[in-house]
């Protein structure tokens, strides 16, 4: 019995052996070369097929596609807004005595406003009436292109404009925060002249998780001065034309600085754009028309 | 024989077989001659229960509900869900607002084991009490004897004490004292493991009713003979029952579609594993976070699994035995379905399965003459002289060497439609005699039977020993019939024109004339014969000994012949060998009739007379029937039978013997073919049980067959074989069509994971949202396509070969992932580009552009266009891709579905024109036109 078994094993191995590599018939997994050869060929065509086929619909579809404006914008009716420096995750937090922990802050600050320099702007871009849209049409088919742009000097930040103070106000305490309505082709975020302005205020915040107590740092804010004056990001920026038809668009910024913040507690700030167009953004969405950060200054 | 020391411990105590057979009577309050009166009957029925064993416990229903629960995929469905749940308390613990999204994965996760495991639960529930009923759909049968008439009544209905006959071919039905014995021999090789068959008398042998001779025992097997016997024991008191109740049940092998199934398991399970793990190690050297990289090997997990497959493959199962049982095939073993799908040969014996089983009397040779029979109800087609000498002998022999008899209860009934108790040509005999000579029963009254030694296939005659008619005459008349060669053989003189005259050379050969001929029209023939015992050898009261016989059985005189024919059936398939223990003429004859020997091809034979040349000189090759007598059969060597087998395609083996159709079934294995047997006899179950799949008769079938077949034929059918086939390709076809539909979606499931991963694009296709597909849309087409009905070329094509054609080979793998998977791949990606690109995002900028995408503080991303665009934002559109990639994958889907409905035929041919596909188009149309006027009227009006 145990004889016969082990026979068995035997063969199967052998039959393993086999079919991997069968010498007799010069089979490789059961097929011979030129079967394999057969089938890799057909993979190879039929592969090559659907990457044709893939790559024509792809570029019927790009050429469905306006090179100016996306097809859908509606997911952008409310544009977001963003601080800078962004810090890490939102938390701007630093020590007023320790410089390397706010030397990224400026540092950053430095990088981000450089096209801003208004030398760079004068020579870039136009001084456009204010209080007005920017508005540059296509007559028909004649693209006016490329689009002009209008100046937003980094001076229009004064105190924040890092060229008084180039610590943006952190070796003091005062640290200034950049916020930015983010770019939407063809928005215009204001009517009748008026310019939408951000106002910051305290967040409420839920103290602990699950628990329904809320709280808000309003005490802790202190008095804030924004750049240019009232927060407004004028309408003259807008309407943004895009990347391709407005290539020195000049993003407005609005600067504010904490002049008074409480030291050595976290306080949740929240800013928002305020127009009598833009629609508030969802509940949901927690960075379309309004920005949260928190800010933590440590003094000893 | 210590085996059977211990159970005489258990069973030392029975002492019927030491009593006399009038003390059992009493003891019993039976008789010997007329059996229990029916109300007794059914009083001990009453008393004692039914004569059934208690079935063994089976596997409890709540461990068979957890093997569904934690068996196959489960077991990784299960890993994917712990890891979900990990995954989100790492996150609850660490981060201040964790995303809910692998808790609720978690939770879709478990249920979805817990409910497809319930539902297979209640599947394989369903079926097993399919094939349940199946069981009791087979009753077993017992010949009893009560208040005097011979009824044939369920074997759970047998109570102590009950008068049973059995015969050659029986299951005991109960264990039974022997009363009377007719060359009996049973089968206990269930019992005691002793393979000979042991004979049985009514002498009590032994003190211990195991050894004795004059006990039969519950389920052990009458090989042969006949016996009469008082039932002693019945139910869990007999010694099978109480051996019964002390082993539990036994554990049954694996069917092959399970392993088929187990094997595609693994493979899937193995795929999965090897992607997952893969790209787990792949993420954490492409510096992905520990709970992203198990976030990776959950989605590729979840993708890759069809978790609604096992489901469907149930359902496709349990269908297929509810079609069978429907087609009056009974299918023992679900699984053997689909074997008789794959089968290439069947070999099958005449008797009942090629033939409609009706056998009638067809034509009678006597004083040296052919003559018709008569068998109109009226007798008004008679086309002889009913008062010749000769032909009153010939039915006094029919009727007297007969052990046929008709059903009690049947009076009313013409005699043609009577029901007959003993095999079919007995009982073709018996209406024959019936209808034209009146009541048998009154003839063997009048001659009453001293002896009988039953038909057996060594002998091949049947004879009986009876008083005269005559009171006056005190000689014995042995009666016998058989094979028309071997009466011949015993006999000496022929009665011609009612004078007895010795058997000459002439007369000899215008036997063989007139056997040839009857045998040629296809017709079974029997010889009978008869002899008036002298008196002075055999006196009034000599004990005839049937076991050691003790009277002469040659020098007889020929009577003459009987010819019965059982019309063919239509219907058999390409492919039958014919086994059959007839006359090569009459096999022939028969394989003519029903098509296994197709018009036009001929045998050996055939040409050598056709081209008037001997058999020798013939080429075997030019002959593609050909016939093989059993004789010839024992002198062939392996490589003979290979070659016959090899080349020829249509087959008759005549004048075969059990073990030669062993032989000829064992001869086609060894070629590699897939053999079905199909046969009724006692001497059919080697054969049964050898080939690969073994059908029996369900009417005409012993009980012996039954038990060794795989398949049971509920109206003794050659055309049910055929259904069976069908069936079992079907549900192979059917199966492999689901499977290659639900596989071909993990294709566009999986990819976008990889591309994700790899090319650091935003995912394309969500985890919830592929549960959704593989358990959603993709269940029920897949359990749609088990309905499919056969393709029309399902029968022509060649078997299935078990070695090469699994149920998931490379083939259906190379066409469901490496083909029609990536193209659904290519569809579902270009809907995801397109969404994507329309809302700004086109495909350069997308790769890479994964971490700040995912990065919820980054709320200022840059599109193509130098647009910003917040997280939740780009996240919407991300779903709305997941939701597209999901729409692309469905409508791909109804094409998959379409293309697997067959596997061969164009989905044209497939009873669909392409015409009546678009019937229901303008209603579609309808409905957009209807729902936006709705929902225009709804804007106008609003709340109204």
């Amino acid at each position: 019995m145990s004889g016969t078994k082990a026979e068995e094993r035997k063969g199967s191995s052998s039959e393993w052996r086999d079919a991997f590599w069968n010498p007799r018939t010069h089979e490789l997994l059961g097929r011979t070369a030129s079967s394999w050869g057969l089938i890799l060929l057909f993979y190879l065509v039929f592969y090559l097929f659907l990457a044709g086929m893939f790559v024509l619909t792809m570029y019927i579809m790009l050429l469905t596609l306006d090179d100016y404006k996306p097809t859908w914008q509606d997911r952008l009716a409310t544009p977001g807004m963003m601080i800078h420096p962004k810090g890490d995750q939102l938390e701007i937090t630093f020590s007023v005595s320790e410089t390397e922990s706010w030397d990224r802050f400026t540092q950053t600050l430095n990088t981000f406003l450089s096209p801003y320099n208004d030398s760079y702007q004068v020579q870039m871009n136009d001084n456009c009436p204010p209080d007005q849209f920017f508005i540059q049409e296509d007559s028909g088919e004649v693209r006016n292109n490329p689009k002009r742009s209008c100046q937003f000097n980094r001076s229009m930040l004064e105190e924040c404009s890092g060229i008084s103070d180039r610590f943006y106000g952190y070796s003091r305490g005062q640290p200034c925060v950049l916020i930015k309505l983010n770019r939407v082709i063809g928005m215009l975020p204001g009517k009748n002249g008026q310019s939408p302005y951000v106002t910051c205020g305290a967040k409420r915040y839920r103290v602990e998780k699950e628990r329904d107590e809320w709280r808000e740092d309003g005490d802790k804010l202190g008095p804030l001065a924004y750049y240019p004056p009232n927060g407004t990001f004028n309408l003259m920026y807008y309407p943004y034309y895009g990347k391709k038809a407005q290539v020195n668009y000049t993003q407005p910024l609005v600067a504010v600085k904490f002049l008074n913040a409480s030291v050595n507690t976290d306080i949740n700030v929240e800013c928002k754009i305020n127009s009598n167009t833009l629609e508030a953004g969802s509940e949901r969405d927690k960075f379309a028309g309004r920005v949260s950060f928190k800010l933590r200054i440590n003094h000893t | 024989m210590q085996s059977i020391d211990y159970l005489c411990i258990l069973f030392c105590f029975q002492t019927e077989h030491k009593m006399s057979i009038e003390e059992v009577c009493r003891k019993f309050n039976t008789d010997i001659v007329q059996g229990l009166t029916n109300a007794k009957a059914a009083e001990y029925l009453i008393r004692d229960g039914p004569n059934a064993l208690t079935p063994p416990p089976t596997t409890p229903e709540w461990v068979k509900f957890c093997r569904q629960l934690f068996g196959g995929f489960s077991i990784l469905l299960w890993t994917g869900a712990i890891l979900c749940f990990l995954a989100y308390a790492i996150q609850a613990a660490t981060e201040d607002e964790p995303a809910g999204d692998n808790l609720y994965l978690g939770i879709v996760l478990t249920a979805v084991v817990v409910i497809t495991g319930c539902f297979s639960y209640f599947q394989e529930a369903k079926s097993s009490k399919i094939m349940e009923s199946f069981k009791n759909m087979v009753p077993q049968q017992a010949l009893v004897i009560r208040e005097g008439e011979k009824v044939t009544i369920n074997a759970e209905e047998v109570v102590g004490g009950d008068l049973i006959e059995v015969k050659g071919g029986d299951r005991i039905p109960a264990d039974i004292r022997v009363v009377s014995a007719h060359g009996c021999k049973v089968d206990n090789s269930s019992l005691t493991g002793e393979s000979e068959p042991q004979s049985r008398s009514p002498d009590c042998t032994h003190d211990n009713p195991l050894e004795t001779r004059n006990v039969a025992f519950f389920s052990t097997n009458c090989v042969e003979g006949t016996a009469r016997g008082i039932v002693i024991c019945t139910g869990d008191r007999t010694v099978m029952g109480r051996i019964a109740t002390l082993t539990s049940g036994l554990e049954t092998g694996k069917t092959p579609i399970a392993k088929e199934i187990e094997h595609f398991i693994h493979i899937i399970t193995g795929v999965a594993v090897f992607l997952g793990v893969t790209f787990f190690i792949l993420a954490i050297i492409l510096g992905y976070s520990w709970l992203e990289a198990v976030i990776f090997l959950i989605g590729i997990i979840v993708a890759n699994v069809p978790e609604g497959l096992l489901a469907t493959v149930t359902v496709c199962l349990t269908l297929t035995a509810k079609r069978m049982a429907k087609k009056n095939c009974l299918v023992k073993n679900l699984e053997a379905v689909e074997t008789l799908g794959s089968t290439s040969t069947i070999c099958s014996d005449k008797t009942g399965t090629l033939t409609q089983n009706r056998m009638t009397v067809a034509h009678m040779w006597f004083d040296n003459q052919i003559h018709e029979a008569d068998t109109t109800e009226d007798q008004s087609g008679a086309s002889f002289d009913k008062s010749s000498v000769t032909w009153l002998s010939l039915a006094r022999v029919a009727g007297l060497c007969n052990r046929a008899q008709f059903k009690a209860g049947q009076d009313s009934l013409p005699i043609l439609k009577r029901d007959v108790a003993g095999d079919a040509s007995e009982s073709a005999l018996l209406k024959c005699i019936e209808l034209s000579c009146g009541s048998v029963r009154a003839m063997r009254d009048r001659n009453k039977k001293v002896a009988e030694i039953p038909f057996n296939s060594t002998n091949k005659y049947q004879l009986s020993v009876h008083e005269t008619e005559d009171p006056n005459d005190n000689r014995y008349l042995l009666v016998m019939k058989g094979a028309p060669e071997r009466i011949l053989d015993r006999c000496t003189t022929i009665l011609v024109q009612g004078k007895e005259q010795p058997m000459d050379e002439e007369l000899k050969e215008a036997f063989q004339n007139a056997y040839m001929e009857l045998g040629g029209l296809g017709e079974r023939v029997l010889g009978f014969c008869h002899v008036l015992l002298p008196e002075d050898q055999y006196p009034k009261g000599f004990a005839f000994d049937t076991e050691d016989v003790n009277f002469q059985t040659d020098n007889l005189c020929f009577v003459g012949l009987m010819s019965m024919i059982d019309p063919p059936r239509a219907a058999v398939p390409d492919a039958v060998i014919m086994v059959t223990g007839d006359h090569p003429i009459t096999a022939k004859a028969i394989a003519k009739g029903v098509g296994i020997i197709s018009e036009g091809n001929e045998t050996v034979e055939d040409i050598a007379a056709r081209l008037n040349i001997p058999v020798s000189q013939v080429n075997p090759r030019d002959a593609k029937a050909c016939v093989v007598h059993g004789t010839d059969l024992k002198d062939l060597s392996q490589d003979q039978m290979d070659d016959i087998l090899r080349n020829h395609t249509e087959i008759v083996f005549a004048r075969t013997s059990p073990q030669q159709k062993l032989i000829i079934v064992e001869g086609c294995q060894r070629l590699g073919a897939i053999v079905a047997v199909t046969g009724d006899g006692v001497n059919d179950s080697p054969a049964l049980k050898k080939a690969d799949i073994g059908v029996a008769m369900g009417i005409s079938g012993s009980d012996v067959s039954k038990q060794a077949a795989d398949m049971i034929l509920l109206d003794d059918n050659f055309a049910s074989i055929v259904t069976g086939v069908e069936e079992g390709r079907l549900i192979f076809d059917n199966l492999k069509k689901s499977i290659a539909y639900t596989l071909t979606s993990n294709i566009p499931e999986i990819t976008p994971f990889l591309f994700f991963i790899i090319v650091n694009i935003p995912l394309p296709l969500g985890t919830i949202t592929i549960l959704c597909i593989d358990l959603g849309t993709d269940m029920v087409p897949a359990i749609s396509l088990a309905y499919e009905t056969a393709e029309s070329d399902i029968m022509k094509r060649q078997p299935r070969n078990p070695a090469r054609d699994k149920l998931v080979n490379e083939r259906l793998i190379s066409i469901a992932y490496g083909q029609i998977g990536m193209i659904q791949a290519l569809g579902g990606f270009f809907a995801y580009f397109v969404i994507l690109a329309e809302n700004g995002f086109l495909p350069s900028r997308l790769v890479g552009i994964r971490l700040n995408w995912d990065d919820r503080s980054t709320n200022d991303l840059e599109d193509s266009y130098g647009q910003q665009w917040t997280y939740e934002q780009r996240k919407i559109v991300e779903f709305t891709c997941h939701t597209a990639f999901f729409v692309s994958i469905v409508v791909v889907q109804w094409a998959d579905v379409i293309i697997c409905k067959t596997r061969r035929n164009s989905v044209f041919q497939q009873g669909m024109r392409p015409s009546w596909w678009f019937c229901a188009f303008p209603y579609s149309f309808l409905i957009f036109v209807y729902d936006e006027i709705r929902k225009l009227l709804l804007r106008r009006n609003p709340g109204g």
